[in-house]
């Protein structure tokens, strides 16, 4: 397992090298009257050890292209280089924890059993992998539910045990498709001060996070790619300078609501073009 | 958290009233029967404790039978199963393996019991391994349509997650496939209990000298006085046939408790 030894570098992000890095990518989907262009000449960068969000209307492509980053479907044009390899060699050495858009837990596993999972898979010996699972389920919160089974948890603690599992074996990407969005403002709010406190405990850990909430994706992120609707575009992509460690104090900071009013005029401008 | 524990002393009951009420239908029937001037009123319906004597009286010969029946199921099920598994796992792993299987299976499946089991007696010339044959055969049916139905039910989103830690095909099989087509596993395996000792019985009832379907065959040759004999030989085949499908559901219970239909217990 590789352990990170990068510290975070909250400072200027764009000083930080790339490590994913996104040139002209397009994706198409079908052929003749069925069809559709997702994605088109999407280029960005996500800097070493960052939390790059990728905002955007439903249906612009967001989950699209996070299997792409993945290797888990081919890329029509363009290309995608990740720590200078193709996704699908990335994926190969298992470089990358998804926490998709559903939690995807195995309804014959308990919670450690799915947790322990891709350990299993990758063949990590039997007291390590138990050490990292039971860690990584206290991580999220889980201790108490471990033996449970996943349709004895609420949609958020399923979700959560999802999370668990996709840090459970250290990659050194984290790529999570609307973790919280099926979940009410509150635990919602919670699980993103929660978030940026167990990415904190992984020094560098890049994380690439989908949503398609603007407040969201502020708070969490240090670079946001935001989106257009069909096909999916790049219409800017925004630095966050504000100071982390963020917790809930940071909604009221003056530069989130200006980045935040930022990126509202650039998506209602876009509608009205 | 009472209602499960409700739910089961009614099933129970509803269950005692069914048994009663048929087995008063039934003494009332065979008094009916006896009152008339019809001499052999008692071969045609036995009283139910005749029939529960002559099992008592019988008692070797229908237990040996019964044994001969039952082993040679249990084999022929187990065999039937282990194919069925192996072959639907088999015809998953490429759409043109599943089309070009799948017709034969299908039309196979068309072919009369009747028709096989003559045939397979020439092949084997050998009652127990025909026995076997046919209620492999049987199980082998149900459950192959039902794990490749099974094999196929794990959701596309379960198949990415295991492509993302690279996991091939042996160990997809392992971790997701195989689990996520237990229920339809045991839904095959509900339905094959019970035919794979119909098709050992009808080994018996084809020529075979052993077995539950020889003692009804036998009995009744025997003139009307060994009718009785043949309602033994029948009850005691409904009764192994249902102890048969019982032990599936409580395998499935230990094996898959998971499943959907499996929760209402809650806890775990
Ligand atoms: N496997 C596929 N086959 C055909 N079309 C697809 C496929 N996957 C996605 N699409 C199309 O690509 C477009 C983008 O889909 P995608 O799921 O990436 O959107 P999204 O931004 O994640 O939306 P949401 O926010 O609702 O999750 C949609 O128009 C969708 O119909
Ligand atoms: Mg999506």
């Amino acid at each position: 397992m590789k352990e990170a030894t990068v510290q975070h570098d909250h400072g200027a992000i764009a000083t930080r090298s790339a490590t994913v890095v996104a040139t002209g990518v397009g994706k198409v989907f079908g052929s003749g009257a069925n069809k559709v262009q997702a994605l088109d000449d999407v280029s960005f960068e996500v800097p070493q050890g960052s939390f790059v969000s990728i905002l955007g209307p439903s249906g612009c492509g967001k989950s699209t292209l996070l299997r792409l980053i993945a290797g888990l479907q081919p890329i029509s044009s363009g290309e995608i280089q990740v720590n200078d390899h193709t996704p699908d060699e990335m994926r190969k050495a298992r470089e990358f924890g998804i926490v998709f858009q559903q939690p995807i837990l195995f309804d014959w596993r308990t919670v450690e059993q799915n947790v322990a999972l891709p350990l299993q898979l990758i063949g990590t010996p039997k007291e390590e992998r138990k050490r990292r699972v039971s860690e990584n389920i206290e991580l999220v919160g889980l201790s108490d539910f471990r033996k449970h089974r996943p349709w004895q948890l609420s949609g958020g603690m399923q979700q959560r045990v999802a999370i668990a599992r996709a840090l459970a074996f250290g990659p050194r990407f984290l790529m999570m498709d609307e973790p919280f969005g099926a979940l009410d403002m509150m635990t919602r709010e919670r699980m993103q001060t929660e978030l940026l406190r167990i990415w904190a405990s992984r020094p560098g850990t890049t994380i690439v996070f989908i949503t398609h909430s603007i407040s969201e994706a502020v708070l969490l992120s240090d670079r946001i790619v935001v989106m257009s609707a069909r096909p999916g575009r790049v219409m800017r992509v925004i630095d966050v300078d504000i100071e982390r460690p963020r917790t809930d104090e940071a909604r009221k900071d003056e530069r989130f609501l200006e980045i935040e009013a930022e990126i509202r005029d650039l998506i209602f401008s876009q509608e009205h073009a | 958290m009472t209602e499960p524990g409700y739910n089961r002393t009614r099933e129970a009951l509803i269950t005692a009233a069914i048994v009663v009420g048929v087995l008063a239908l039934w003494y009332l029937a065979a008094g009916i029967l006896a009152a008339g001037d019809d001499p052999l009123a008692n071969s045609k319906l036995p009283y139910p404790h005749v029939i529960v004597e002559r099992f008592f009286d019988d008692f070797s010969e229908v237990t040996s039978a019964a044994w001969t029946s039952l082993s040679t199921a249990l084999i022929g099920f187990a065999i039937g199963t282990a194919v069925g598994i192996v072959l639907s796992v088999i015809m998953v792993q490429a759409a043109w393996i599943e089309s070009a299987v799948m017709p034969y299976l299908l039309a196979a499946q068309m072919v009369p019991m009747i028709a096989l089991v003559p045939i397979s007696q020439t092949v084997f010339k050998n009652d127990t391994a025909t026995r076997l044959f046919i209620a492999a055969f049987i199980t082998f049916f149900s459950v192959t349509v039902a794990v490749v139905r099974g094999l196929k039910a794990a959701p596309p989103p379960a198949r990415e997650l295991m492509r993302s830690y690279n996991a091939g095909r042996l160990r997809t099989l392992r971790y997701l496939d195989l689990p996520a087509a237990m229920p339809m596993l045991f839904s095959g395996l509900r339905v094959a209990a019970p035919l794979s000792l119909v098709g050992s019985v009808l080994v018996d009832l084809m020529g075979g000298s052993q077995g539950l379907g020889y003692l009804m065959l036998a009995a009744q040759t025997f003139g009307p006085a060994q009718a009785t004999l043949v309602w033994v030989a029948m009850f005691v085949l409904l009764a192994l046939g249902f102890l048969l499908a019982q032990a599936v559901v409580m395998a499935e219970k230990v094996l898959a408790p998971w499943q959907p239909a499996m929760r209402q217990g809650g806890g775990h």
